[in-house]
């Protein structure tokens, strides 16, 4: 774990003033959110190590609850009157004349460290970074001639997060994150195409000595833009769609995750609202979202108001099980907390999002799923996916295979595949036992707000979904 | 040197670390500070769920020493911080690789009349809370009260107000201030596991031309409704007609393969191909900074370099990528006022209309689709392939006959641009970067 640092500074007493301020208008419920983020940043491309940036974001926010409404204030200048003015802004949702009496402190007790790291990266010098970005590059340069451009992007940070709520409860968390991504372009005659890779996560920089060394993500990168050069159009209509492991996990991300996060649910605008306990899909699907997963990019030590968080069954064998909690949703659904309140900064009020989300693992050997498909699609890389509340739901392959007689034949172009969760999930019909997780690279959007995620998966068969491709 | 934060002009800041810089041995060195006030109330069935408000101020800023360059910001505004960043900036660049591209751009002798923009709208500040809250509770209200609608994501209103200032060691030193403020609403129809949801989203610089509650709400709910009893088609190829939103998300995928950022990186199709015709005879592009009152408008760019007006596409002939200096320079040709953070970025990019009206589109199409929303990623600027989720209208002898669902649509943006049969007279600038109604001739649809 890298050492907390507190750029803040407020006494017990300081604190409690500014939690009774929040409350002087009669809200039922405050917290102070501080954050601290130091963020690097370097960028290589036509050979040259082309730029460097380093990012500080210092601020607080404020937030008051008052039923269901929320009042939120937040500031970067700490200075006394910012601060008290951004916790009036906050206490102003509420307007009785209620006045809350606060509890005692009490701190959370040192939660089990899910960041073990020995060289905290935002340590490590840039020259040392520089000779990382370098050899992935390289090496995806030298991969082979047709190899045309190449462009690699380093990135690492830390983030020293407070949160001290009117419950009494103090909390904090210091987040290292850290992410080495490649992006290559193929030429061949006219045609060109891009390929990527990358890795990281809440890890030191022994990441890259001990589990992927920088040359594997340029190799990686240059591989799949050599492979797209031979690809040809993907299919159009309905198939049978074989799920490669890891990060084809974006498809329940999407499908599922999302619509079982708290606030849509109890909004009832998502189609799961009355679905608890009911069944929604395959009794082969078994899904999990887990905070807690060592070293992953979507975990935390607590959440975003506090919360130590738990691994979390959202979907047991075809039923739903649970949602994804944050306070607010947790106390107006009368459901436990699952410590899954995230926020993208300091500007921003936390809401239900997923970590990590995974499929478990089957009983099928993938050989065997793959030799169940007469013709088909086999989807093995994505660059995201979208879904409604209604249900509908898409994501994109980047790279896959034909699938004939049971064989993966000639690469496919890109692809969107659609759906409607609550028929696709009745249509996995082969789950597999090689579970695994996808790049520790990726990110999920709502309500504007960017969040670190990752997403697993094992082999699995879809029996029929739609492919849109253009032959 | 002490003081805080608050306490020192914008200016005084911005050229403090243009000072601080040149005493750090930096060649140049050029600091933007941008000051927002934000303000956004989101209902929900009648009442309110989130009301938010802050002041922030944000600093950023690149040296160049040496042809090598390294960039910063941050939101800790204290002396302490910025001249440990400064330094840390400098020792950075050092580091890196000399690239002679690099650097400010010259100082220009042309100035835009910043008045002439109209960027900025006295009556935003002045606005009470209490009449936001009201606008947004009018606008969901009115959407509820047709009966086929069965559910709300909620309304919002936003305003914000920013001032952004530039000043740099080529000598210039220029500063202006915007106002933004939108309603929206998004709802549902139809029943339990058979629901449909859109929303309508209006937005301006000017409080006097947003649409009313009662215009958010109907377009709402109009789209929303429009989408209720889907069914899926079979795979084909169809003529497509692109409302004009969907228009905008062709033109943001056109504008990220024109980016001359793009261009010296090679990841677009249309590297190399200035001067040939890319798309047919109604494809003419433009990108203008200077249109009054515009979302996309502003006197000077990222690195303080007057906006103007490019042609872009002229009758499908490529003539410009639209650039900042840097990329300028890599393709030797001079910046377009496109400077944007650290990229290339549109000012108001759009696609000019054509003579026909959306009914006469429609009128004129046997048999295809009519796009209304699309979901997902898939688009692809290095092939221009694109590539989506799709909710449409199917049409049968020139009229909508049903909704659409569970299809994709596929193509290639190059293919597109020469089949653009008809596009419409209704380009209305809702966005910064937009296009009127226009008919593709033949894309792949993806049903059963």
């Amino acid at each position: 774990m890298i050492a907390f640092e507190d750029h803040f500074g407020m006494a017990e007493a300081e604190t409690r003033k500014l939690l009774e301020l929040s409350l002087s208008r009669g809200g039922e419920f405050a917290e102070i959110y501080c954050e601290y983020r130091i963020y690097s940043f370097i960028n290589m491309e036509e050979d040259i190590i082309k730029e460097t940036a380093e990012s500080i974001s210092l601020g607080l926010g404020v937030r008051v609850v008052s039923g269901e409404k929320t009042g939120y204030g937040y500031t970067n200048d700490l200075s006394p009157g910012s601060i008290k003015s951004a916790a009036l802004t906050a206490a102003s949702i509420a307007d009785s004349g209620n006045t809350a009496s606060l509890p005692g402190f009490r701190k959370a007790p040192a939660a089990k460290d899910r960041y073990p790291l020995i060289r905290p990266a935002h340590q490590v010098s840039l020259q040392d970074k520089m000779e990382l970005v370098r050899r992935a590059y390289l090496s995806c340069q030298k991969a082979d001639p047709k190899i045309k451009k190449v462009k690699v992007l380093f990135s690492d940070q830390a983030q020293y997060i407070s949160v001290v709520n009117s419950e009494g409860w103090a909390a904090r968390d210091a987040r290292p994150l850290v992410k080495l991504i490649c992006t290559a372009v193929a030429e061949k005659e006219k045609r060109k195409e891009i390929g990527f890779s990358g890795g990281g996560g809440r890890v030191g920089f022994e990441y890259f000595r001990q589990k992927i060394p920088p040359e594997q993500i340029g190799r990686e990168a240059a591989e799949e833009a050599l492979l797209l050069l031979e690809a040809v159009e993907a299919p159009a209509g309905e198939m049978p769609v074989i799920l490669a492991p890891g990060h084809a996990g974006v498809l329940v991300h999407e499908a599922v995750g999302h619509l079982l996060e708290a606030d849509f649910v109890r909004r009832k605008t998502s189609i799961f609202w009355d679905k608890l306990g009911r069944k929604v899909g395959s009794s082969l699907l078994t899904i999990y979202d887990d905070p807690t997963l060592p070293s992953f990019r979507g975990s935390y030590n607590i959440d975003d108001e506090g919360t130590p968080p738990s691994r979390t069954l959202l979907i047991d064998h075809g039923v739903v099980h649970s949602f994804l909690q944050d306070r607010l949703s947790a106390r107006l659904m009368g459901r436990p907390l699952t410590g899954h309140a995230r926020r993208q900064d300091y500007t921003c009020i936390p809401i239900p999002r997923m970590s990590n989300t995974y499929v478990d693992r089957g009983q099928d050997d993938p050989a065997d799923i793959l030799k169940s498909v007469a013709k088909g699609i086999y989807a093995e890389k994505f660059e995201g996916g979208q879904v409604e509340d209604s249900g509908k739901f898409t994501f994109s392959i980047s790279a896959g295979y034909l699938v004939e007689d049971g064989r993966l034949t000639a690469p496919i172009k890109q692809a969107t595949l659609i759906g409607t969760n609550i028929d696709i999930l009745q249509k996995i019909d082969r789950v597999g036992g090689d579970l695994s997780f996808g790049l520790q690279t990726g990110s999920c959007g709502k309500d504007g707000q960017e969040v670190p995620v990752t997403d697993g998966c094992p082999t699995i068969r879809i029996s029929r979904m739609t492919v849109g491709g253009q032959s | 040197m002490t003081g805080t934060p608050g306490a020192r002009s914008l200016l005084g800041l911005a050229e403090l670390i243009v000072g601080f810089g040149r005493q750090c041995g930096a060649d140049e060195v050029e600091a933007t500070v941008s000051d927002g006030r934000e303000f956004s109330v989101d209902v929900r069935r009648g009442s309110i769920e989130n009301l938010v408000e802050a002041g922030s101020r944000y600093l950023s800023f690149r040296v160049i020493k040496d042809r090598k360059t390294a960039h910063a910001t941050s939101s800790d505004l204290q002396d302490e911080t910025l001249r440990r960043l400064v330094s840390n900036a400098v020792r950075r660049a050092a580091l890196g690789n000399r690239d002679e591209y690099a650097g400010l751009p010259s100082l220009s002798s042309e100035r835009v009349d910043i008045p002439s923009l109209r960027l900025f709208d006295a009556e935003v500040p002045k606005l009470e809370t209490a009449q936001k809250i009201r606008l947004a509770l009018e606008t969901e209200r009115i959407a509820l009260e047709d009966k086929r609608i069965t559910n709300s994501h909620g309304a919002s209103f936003i305003t914000s107000e920013v001032t952004t200032v530039l000043a740099s060691s080529n000598g210039f030193v220029g500063s202006y201030d915007q106002t933004f403020c939108s309603l929206s609403v998004g709802l549902q129809a139809g029943e339990t596991d058979e629901r449909v949801e859109d929303c309508w989203v209006s937005v301006d610089r000017f409080l006097k031309n947003l649409e009313s509650p009662e215009t958010v709400a109907k377009k709402a709910v109009e789209r929303t409704v429009r989408q209720l009893r889907p069914r899926k088609i079979r795979t084909q190829t169809v003529p497509v007609i692109f409302e004009p939103e969907m228009t905008d998300w062709l033109v943001g995928f056109l504008f990220a393969c024109i980016s001359a950022a793009a261009v010296y990186q090679k990841t677009t199709f249309l590297a190399g191909r200035l001067g040939e015709r890319i798309g047919n005879e109604n494809i003419t592009v433009v990108d203008d900074g200077l249109m009054p009152g515009r979302l996309g408008s502003r006197p000077f760019d990222s690195e303080g370099v007057p906006c103007r007006r490019t042609a872009v596409f002229d009758h499908g002939i490529l003539l410009r990528f639209l650039s900042n200096t840097y990329a300028g320079r890599k393709l030797s040709f001079p910046t377009t006022g496109n400077a944007d953070g650290t990229g290339v970025g549109p000012n108001n990019f759009y696609l000019l209309p054509g003579a026909a009206t959306p009914q006469e589109i429609l009128a004129s199409t046997k048999k295809g689709l009519v796009l209304t929303r699309t979901i997902g990623h898939g688009l692809n600027p290095v092939t221009g392939d694109l590539s989506r989720g799709a909710f449409g209208l199917w049409v049968e002898g020139g009229e909508v006959a049903y909704p659409v669902s569970e299809v994709t649509i596929a193509g290639n943006l190059e293919q597109i641009l020469s089949q653009v049969e008809m596009v419409g007279n209704d380009l209305d600038f809702r966005a910064p970067v937009c296009g009127p109604t226009v008919k593709v001739a033949a894309l792949t649809v993806a049903g059963e």
